[in-house]
């Protein structure tokens, strides 16, 4: 069983049960301790080194994603050491990274986190270091693009692959300043094990991971509505990215909040081409003598569907007739299909094409 | 589902049976790897050697169609070793003692020569399964789409029974829905014999009910299922078909017989996003909006009702299924009241359920998790886990189950079988993911997935075409040789338009639910 006590958080006591994380208790209690390559959903990794608090008793400062607390620890999130340190940790990331005419880290279209971070804490400028980082510029995936130049390489891309979805297609390559995110043999995505799930891009703090078909289309400019995916019974919520009144990106909720815990399949993050595809039906259409279909209005369709089917229940009786609901539709229209086929056509011939 | 999704990676044990959960619910799959990395043992139970059975502690690799003498016999082992939990038969089952003696026969033995899965690798899993505290079932399309569905049901919640794995996190019994809103269907009445929220069509009182809330005379008898309105309509009985969002002729079996009946059909109706399959039989089409361009809500495996919220408008004069609905019954004479919103209509259902009465729009604007019913009143948190505490009504039933053989069986001239399902990268009739450029550069055309014995015999080298055929039809379809597979059995999407595995499939029904028998059928291949 756990124990609950206490640790000191810049000098106030807080709850706390062994085996959490310092980063665990300041979220709850409303402090801010900034992140990178921490993701709730993965191991701690300790890697990225932003998130260093001082505890008392020890000589360096500590991951607050990583160090586990311990009762009457005291902790400090904010100190003169803790912010000459995050200026030269951004520094030294920003030496290695591409920046636009600020000198600030640059967006691609996703949030650059590291961006925000470092234009809030403020970052030591050193040399640019000229990693030979590469890409894989030949993956014809249609999903799922690298910009080498943005990544950190905190490795929450390829932990998460690891960790959750299980599939290790892609993984930490290379040495040294060449260390990059690629696969085995350097092939593309679709001949790896790879599922195209997206985790790697939700989770990717910097966009370095990004998607191809939004590629470029900047965060504020896009909409958000939260909804329900549309495919298998998960239920998984997606926030629909709306820009210029069409959907061009799905993202995962944050983890933690709905039952997806930030996760998503292929099809519920990439396959919404379907919503705008040109071959939706448009307009009404009532089949003619010819056997051809032929644009009609609402009010010619509504009325040759009610006589439809009002003729055959005349000839046959209701029970010669029937209605197919669909679990594509929602539960209210669900409702409405039964309360039709029952109410204004006296049939219980009534069912939808699912057994699970 | 008894019990609910975030509650899997807590689990000791999981039990996996007709569910090839990393292609068909892949959020579950997450949470399950989750369980497993956590220590949670995992016994996997399917025919093919499925992704998951990689990282299972055991695979019982049964023939298809066989679940119920595999799951009989575990319980005549969980019976004759002592691993009941007879405190939670005594207080909240009955009908155990009929069960038990029935089991006498089911031994691993005779279920190694019917299922062809080792005896001892039975008596291992009813053990482990037994005797971990939280250990959950979890099924889908594999248990039910077989003429002994039900069956199959039945037996494996006579194991959640005898071993009280119910009531309890992370245990349960827990079947995953294949599509997004196959619960909230089911939930809001979409069916021949409940009205809404479960309440039988066939009971006079609840018939009173609806008919004072809809202020018109109801039909008393219940009506057909969708398996038999299929056999009617192509003998000729049913003459009028209202379809909504649903291509009957890539997702029903036997699909020549459904062309045949939708071609008799004296009027036919689709609505739906794209022109299908079917819609090549109807007289009129409706344009209806996706799920991106309307409100309402969609109900999810784990009994989770949660929002679908309008992103965009729809394509020119498409319209919202709903609205469009309530067009049609109007026109049709009957005065269907004149709803503002999804929300309203939602009220006026939640008026007639007691287990939603406790939902609104309005609530689950604040509860961003969604609400689980049941949900009795406005203040009620919704529901995790049911049966804690006990059976909801009453005490649950024991079912004696017996073996019952597949419908149709291999033979001389149909000697192999086949069996039918999904793959990761589409989606049920494919209408969306076939305009997908990822799925289709993942899974592009259709596939018969085969052990190399049987394409050796055959003289069949992979990725050649093949011609599959069944009493009922014949496809061509690309030749997979895959270790998944058992010998003596092959397996097939069901997405694809150009080559239809429905065309195969039999369409005897289960005697209950009418549910096709998809896992099963007698082909013969040739190249
Ligand atoms: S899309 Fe998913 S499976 Fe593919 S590399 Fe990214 S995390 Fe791994
Ligand atoms: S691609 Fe993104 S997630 Fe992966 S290592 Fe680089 S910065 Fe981190
Ligand atoms: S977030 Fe703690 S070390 Fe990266």
């Amino acid at each position: 069983m756990s124990d609950r006590f206490t640790i000191t958080l810049d000098g106030r006591n807080c709850p706390a049960t062994s085996g959490e994380t310092v980063l665990d208790v300041a979220g709850r209690e409303g402090v801010s301790i900034p992140t990178l390559c921490h993701d709730p959903r993965l191991d701690p990794a300790g890697a990225c080194r932003t998130c260093l608090v001082e505890v008392a008793g020890e000589r360096r400062m500590q991951p607050a994603c990583a160090f586990r607390v311990r009762p009457g620890m005291e902790v400090t999130t904010g100190s003169e050491r803790i912010a000459r340190h995050r200026k030269v940790l951004y520094g030294l990331y920003l030496a290695d990274h591409r920046l636009d005419g600020s000198g600030l880290p640059s967006e691609n279209g996703s949030v650059n986190r590291l961006r925000e971070q470092a234009a809030r804490s403020g970052a030591l400028v050193l040399p640019p270091v000229n990693a030979p980082r590469s890409g894989r510029p030949g993956d014809s995936n249609p999903y799922i693009r690298f910009d080498p130049d943005l990544c950190i390489l905190c490795a929450r891309c390829t932990r998460y692959c690891d960790e959750v979805e299980a599939v290790s297609a892609i993984t930490l390559t290379e040495r040294g300043a060449a260390t990059t995110i690629g696969t085995i043999g350097d092939s593309g995505l679709l001949d790896t094990s790879c599922e195209l799930c997206g985790g790697c891009i939700d989770t990717c703090p910097t966009g370095a991971m990004t998607e191809k078909k939004s590629y470029g289309i900047r965060h504020e400019e896009m909409e958000q509505v939260r909804s329900t995916c549309n495919f298998c019974g998960v239920g998984c919520q997606v926030d629909l990215k709306v820009h210029n009144g069409r959907v061009v990106k799905v993202a995962s909720p944050p983890p933690g909040e709905t039952v997806n815990d930030g996760n998503l399949c292929v099809k519920g993050r990439f396959a919404y081409d379907f919503i705008h595809h040109e071959e939706r039906l448009r307009y009404p259409m009532i089949r003619g003598r010819d056997g051809e279909l032929h644009r009609a209005s609402w009010d010619e369709a509504i009325r040759k569907t009610t006589e439809g089917l009002l003729a055959v229940k005349e000839k046959h009786g209701a029970d010669a007739l029937g209605f197919v609901s669909s679990s594509r539709c929602t539960g209210e229209e669900n409702y409405l299909m039964q309360k039709l086929s029952r109410a204004a056509f006296g049939t219980n011939n009534c069912h939808q094409c699912a057994a699970t | 589902m008894t019990n609910s999704i975030p509650e899997i990676r807590d689990a000791d044990l999981l039990f996996v049976i007709g569910s090839n959960t990393t292609e068909a619910h892949p959020i579950i799959a997450m949470e399950m790897k989750r369980a497993v990395r956590n220590g949670a043992r995992l016994i996997v139970a399917d025919p093919r050697k499925i992704w998951m059975a990689d990282i299972a502690h055991s695979h019982l690799q049964l023939k298809p169609g066989t679940d119920v003498w595999l799951l009989n016999a575990m319980a005549h082992v969980i019976v004759t070793e002592g691993l009941t939990d007879d405190a939670f038969i005594e207080k909240h089952t009955e009908g155990f003692e009929a069960v038990r003696k029935g089991l006498s026969a089911y031994t691993p033995e005779g279920a190694e020569t019917v299922t062809g899965v080792p005896a001892e690798a039975i008596r291992q899993a009813a053990r482990d399964y037994a005797n971990t505290p939280r250990a959950g079932i979890y099924y889908t399309l594999g248990i039910t789409e077989h003429t002994h569905g039900t069956d199959n049901v039945y037996a494996l919640a006579n194991l959640v029974l005898m071993t009280g794995h119910l009531g309890v996190r992370s245990a349960g019994m827990n079947p995953l829905r294949g599509q997004n809103n196959v619960q909230g269907a089911n939930d809001s009445g979409a069916t021949p014999i409940f009205y809404p929220g479960y309440q039988r069509v066939g009971d006079p009182e609840v018939r009173l009910k609806f008919e004072a809330a809809w202020s018109v005379s109801l039909p008393p008898e219940p009506g057909l299922n969708l398996n038999v309105m299929m056999k009617a309509m192509a003998r000729g009985e049913i003459r009028g078909m209202y379809v909504m969002g649903e291509d009957l002729v890539i997702s029903e079996p036997n699909a020549s017989q459904v062309e045949a009946g939708l071609n008799n059909l004296d009027f036919l109706v689709c609505q739906d996003i794209f022109l299908n399959e079917t819609t090549r039989y109807a007289d009129v089409i409706l344009p209806a909006a996706c799920f991106a361009e309307k409100d309402g809500v969609f109900t999810n495996s784990d009994r989770r009702v949660q929002r679908v919220r309008k992103a965009v408008e729809p394509p020119d004069e498409a319209r919202a299924d709903w609205e469009i609905l309530c067009d049609v019954a109007r026109t049709a004479g009957y005065p269907m009241p004149q709803y503002e919103s999804a929300s309203r209509i939602y009220d006026e259902m939640a008026a007639l359920v007691p287990a939603y009465a406790g939902i609104s729009h309005a609530r689950l604007e604040e509860n961003v998790a969604g609400l689980q019913w049941p949900c009795p009143e406005p203040g009620h948190p919704g529901t995790e886990t049911l049966h804690l505490g006990g059976p909801l009504i009453g005490r649950a039933g024991f079912q004696v189950v017996e073996y019952r053989e597949s419908d149709e069986l291999p033979d001389d001239d149909f000697p192999l079988v086949l069996s039918t399902g999904r793959v990761l990268y589409h989606y049920n009739a494919a209408t969306q993911t076939v305009r997908e450029p990822g799925s289709m550069a993942k899974a592009g055309r259709n596939f018969i997935e085969m052990h190399r014995r049987d394409a050796r015999r055959l003289m069949i080298s992979d990725g050649q075409m093949v011609t599959v055929s069944s009493r009922r039809g014949e496809v061509q379809a690309e030749a997979l040789i895959s270790p998944r597979m058992r010998p003596g059995c092959v397996w097939m999407p069901m997405h694809f338009a150009d080559s239809r595995a429905n065309l195969l499939t039999n369409d005897a029904g289960d005697a209950v639910t009418g549910t096709g028998e998809y896992k099963v059928c007698a082909v013969s291949i040739r190249a």
